[in-house]
């Protein structure tokens, strides 16, 4: 067992159930039992944060350090300073963070939503190959190109979640779901298409002129 | 699979190891509190919960009281579980269903003097261990039989040769598969080997001449290893030999594929002739000193300690001072001079290889290297760093120690045979300290420089040793696996996208064909269990035995409950 075996939704899912902070202390680079799952650890721990930034909470609040099994003077200051923070963060949902309670655990569950989808995970498996090796052209991105892609992918794939999550209450129309989410109606029905070609999302009926969409069964 | 309708019985022993624990938490508060929790049926508090007596009462609390899970709230798992778990399998309960909660180690150790806290933090964790018991499942330890007792040893070389003869010595077939004609590898070139003066090629000579009288050792050389196929046990390689292509079945594999030395093209004025290597000089040494080279200068770290090659080859130092020693025996008037930027010359043998070439009369000049040596016609000027001034040294004959270099095919031998290389593009092994000779994917092991730069004392050792740890699967017949593994929990959720073959890193998954379509398969005997697969898995069609998904968010949920 891993920090590799850290899946970004369980993380999520904690912060959603009411944790304050989570501390992830992984082995140095090169030092791993597992080879690479450190670097995997570090690389979804990385996504998470800003798919959980993206969802109004502090992205101090979920941390990677690295440290060996020897060095217990740097493990304990590494616990120390994150406990220390945390507690000057206060409880989740409180002053520390942009979206305040209960607000945020309502964002929590789309981000954590988002942190199960295809996309994120794709996204996450692929930064080492896309940084290291480059992508099946062989292009490889800066650190700074990738995290550019990464924020795009982030803000698309929440309110991608945040529809589903919409008409998961209930069928209702592009313009429903745009005043509903605050999400412009373009955008909305792009996703919404998208949806459909993935038979995620089906076409209800019509209300007088407006389409009405539903979740497929 | 269990029974889902199975009523939960779940025991808990607290130990107190005696006052390690007892010392510091409430032990009797973490009883009375774990008698609270959901499905257990049992607690008791135990002075050692590891002493035959504490053992006997997890027996007898099994057969008596009905268990079916058992928590031991005490040290370290590191240490104390797989005892835990056979004395469950002793009673008749599977180990597997076995959970440890370490309340010493990672609470009473560190709380010392926070009673009341570290009690807090016992029962957080005792709560944790008990919800993922209650989701425990059984599990079998996974067998899988070495089909074929042969190993296959990549390189011919030194390290590759005694690593043939001694598992061939062994009783066990070895097929040894060399790139050039001859075997030997880079002890072919070399003159005497130092600290003890061996004629290499009386050594080689020797070693070829074993091994190919060897009934068990079958050689191909001027042949490669084109692919390889399987895992422990059960490999299929194909060698394709001058004369025609063979497919063989494998058990284990040793990469002993050697390095290369670094030609110094371009660097001090290197020419083969009157600038030449420390390989080459090996060579003039064979064949004897020309007496009218009187002067010789010596450059160490050239082409190394640099930003391209940041390592230090290690075996320079030595090689350098046995070849200035040859050379002072050879023409006793000869003036050596080596010029360093730090001696390597670890060993005490190597220390004293050092002083006696000191006595002979080897001066040694620390270079700068923001100043480096400059190599011209007869002489070679240097600023002595030391010293802090510029001085001439006649020179007849410049030798530059160039470092050993990975193989240029490393990378294709690396792709092969999916094991990794270093930064430096060296192999990497398993563990520097607990698994030196093992790749991280087992059956697969490494000797020699293919490792990093060794003399032929370390590759003859090194050889040795994966030869020994080789033996070990081909002598038991079959492999044992911990089954806390990845497995395919989800079938029908497989969409065989393969995210997570890309991302294993011991090659434990393929994507097959199946009557379902393309599924991820777990090659179990490769599988070390990380878990990178299953937290990847947007399907959640992957799991990891013993760390499923619902066992983490129970324990999760219990904490934060």
């Amino acid at each position: 067992m891993c920090t590799g075996r850290l899946d970004p939704a369980i993380v999520a899912g904690a912060f959603r159930q009411g944790l304050d902070g989570l501390l992830t202390v992984g082995c140095y680079f090169g030092d791993c039992h597992y080879i690479t799952g450190n670097v995997q650890a570090k690389a979804k721990i990385d996504i998470t944060r800003k798919v959980l930034k993206h969802a109004g909470l502090n992205e101090e609040r979920l941390a990677f350090r690295q440290c060996s099994s020897g060095e217990a003077s740097v493990f304990v200051d590494l616990v120390s300073q994150f406990d220390e923070k945390i507690h000057s963060l206060g409880p989740l949902g409180g002053a520390g963070d942009r979206v305040k309670a209960p607000e945020i655990f309502k964002k929590l569950e789309t981000a954590e939503a988002a942190l199960t989808s295809e996309k994120i995970r794709w996204v996450i498996g692929k930064r080492t190959p896309f940084l290291e090796t480059g992508n099946i052209y062989g292009e490889i991105f800066t650190e700074h190109e990738f995290n550019r892609a990464v924020e795009m992918i982030i803000v698309e794939e929440t309110q991608v979640q945040e529809i589903l999550g919409g008409l998961k209450e209930g069928a209702r129309s592009v313009k429903d779901l745009a005043k509903r989410l605050d999400i412009p109606p373009e955008r909305v029905f792009r996703y919404i298409t998208a949806l459909q070609r993935k038979n995620l999302v089906a076409l209800q009926g019509v209300n007088g002129r407006s389409p009405v969409f539903q979740l497929t069964a | 699979m269990p029974d889902k309708r199975e009523n939960i019985r779940i025991g808990v022993f607290i130990c107190h190891c005696g006052s390690n624990i007892a010392g510091y938490l409430d032990v009797e508060e973490l009883e009375a509190f774990a008698k609270t929790l959901p499905n257990v049926a049992f607690v008791v508090r135990n002075l050692y919960t590891c002493s035959e007596g504490g053992i006997n009462e997890i027996k007898n609390a099994i057969d008596e009281q009905n268990l079916n899970r058992v928590v031991v709230a005490s040290c370290t798992p590191r240490t104390h579980e797989p005892l835990f778990r056979s004395s469950c399998a002793e009673a008749g309960l599977n180990p597997y269903l076995f959970e440890m909660v370490n309340i010493r180690d990672q609470c009473s150790w560190v709380h010392m003097r926070e009673r009341e806290k570290g009690t807090s933090k016992a029962k957080d964790l005792i709560r944790m261990g008990v919800a993922k018991a209650a989701l425990l499942e059984p599990q079998e330890p996974i067998i899988s039989e070495v089909h074929a007792a042969r190993a296959l040893v990549i390189g011919g070389g030194i390290a590759g040769m005694t690593a043939s003869i001694a598992l061939g010595d062994r009783g066990y077939e070895v097929v040894l598969v060399e790139k050039e004609e001859r075997l030997g590898g880079m002890l072919n070139r070399l003159n005497m080997l130092g600290p003890t003066m061996t004629d290499a090629g009386d050594m080689v000579k020797e070693k070829i001449e074993t091994i190919t009288d060897h009934p068990n050792i079958t050689v191909f050389t001027r042949a490669t290893v084109t692919d390889v196929d399987g895992f422990i046990g059960n490999y299929e390689v194909d060698i394709e030999t001058k004369s025609g292509n063979e497919k063989v079945d494998i058990g284990v594999i040793i990469v002993a594929t050697g390095g290369r030395l670094f030609v110094p093209e371009g660097l001090y004025g290197y020419d083969g002739r009157r600038v030449i290597t420390q390989l080459e000089v090996e060579e003039v040494l064979g064949r004897g000193l020309d007496p009218a080279v009187k002067n010789i200068v010596m450059i160490q770290c050239v082409g190394s300690r640099n930003e391209e090659r940041p390592y230090c080859a290690r075996i320079c130092c030595q090689t350098a001072v046995k070849n200035a020693i040859l050379i002072t025996e050879q023409n006793p008037d000869a003036k050596v001079s080596i010029l360093y930027r730090d001696m390597q010359m670890y060993g005490v043998e190597n220390e004293e290889m050092f002083r006696d070439s000191k006595v002979k009369g080897v001066r040694f000049i620390k270079y700068d290297p923001a100043r480096p040596p400059r190599v011209e016609e007869g002489k070679v000027s240097v600023f002595h760093s030391l010293l802090g001034r510029e001085m001439d040294l006649l020179a007849d004959l410049v030798v530059l120690s160039t470092p050993v270099v990975p193989q240029e095919d490393a990378d294709v031998t690396s792709k092969i045979l999916t094991v990794p290389v270093d930064e430096n593009g060296f192999f990497l092994e398993g563990h520097v300290k607990l698994r030196p000779l093992d790749f991280a994917t087992d059956g697969v092991f490494l000797c020699g420089s293919a490792r990093f730069p060794a003399n032929i004392r370390e590759t003859v050792a090194q050889g040795l040793g994966a030869a020994s740890r080789a033996s070990i699967p081909l002598s038991k017949g079959f492999v044992v696996v911990e089954p806390i593994i990845s497995v395919l929990a989800d079938e029908d959720a497989c969409r065989g996208c393969g995210l997570c073959v890309a991302l294993c890193p011991y090659s434990a998954l393929e994507v097959r064909d199946t009557e379902k379509g393309r599924k991820v398969h777990v090659i179990d005997v490769s599988c070390k269990g990380c878990g990178v697969c299953a937290a990847t898995c947007y399907q959640h069609a992957l799991s990891i035995n013993s760390f499923t998904d619902q066992q983490i968010n129970a324990q999760i949920a219990a904490f934060l409950n």
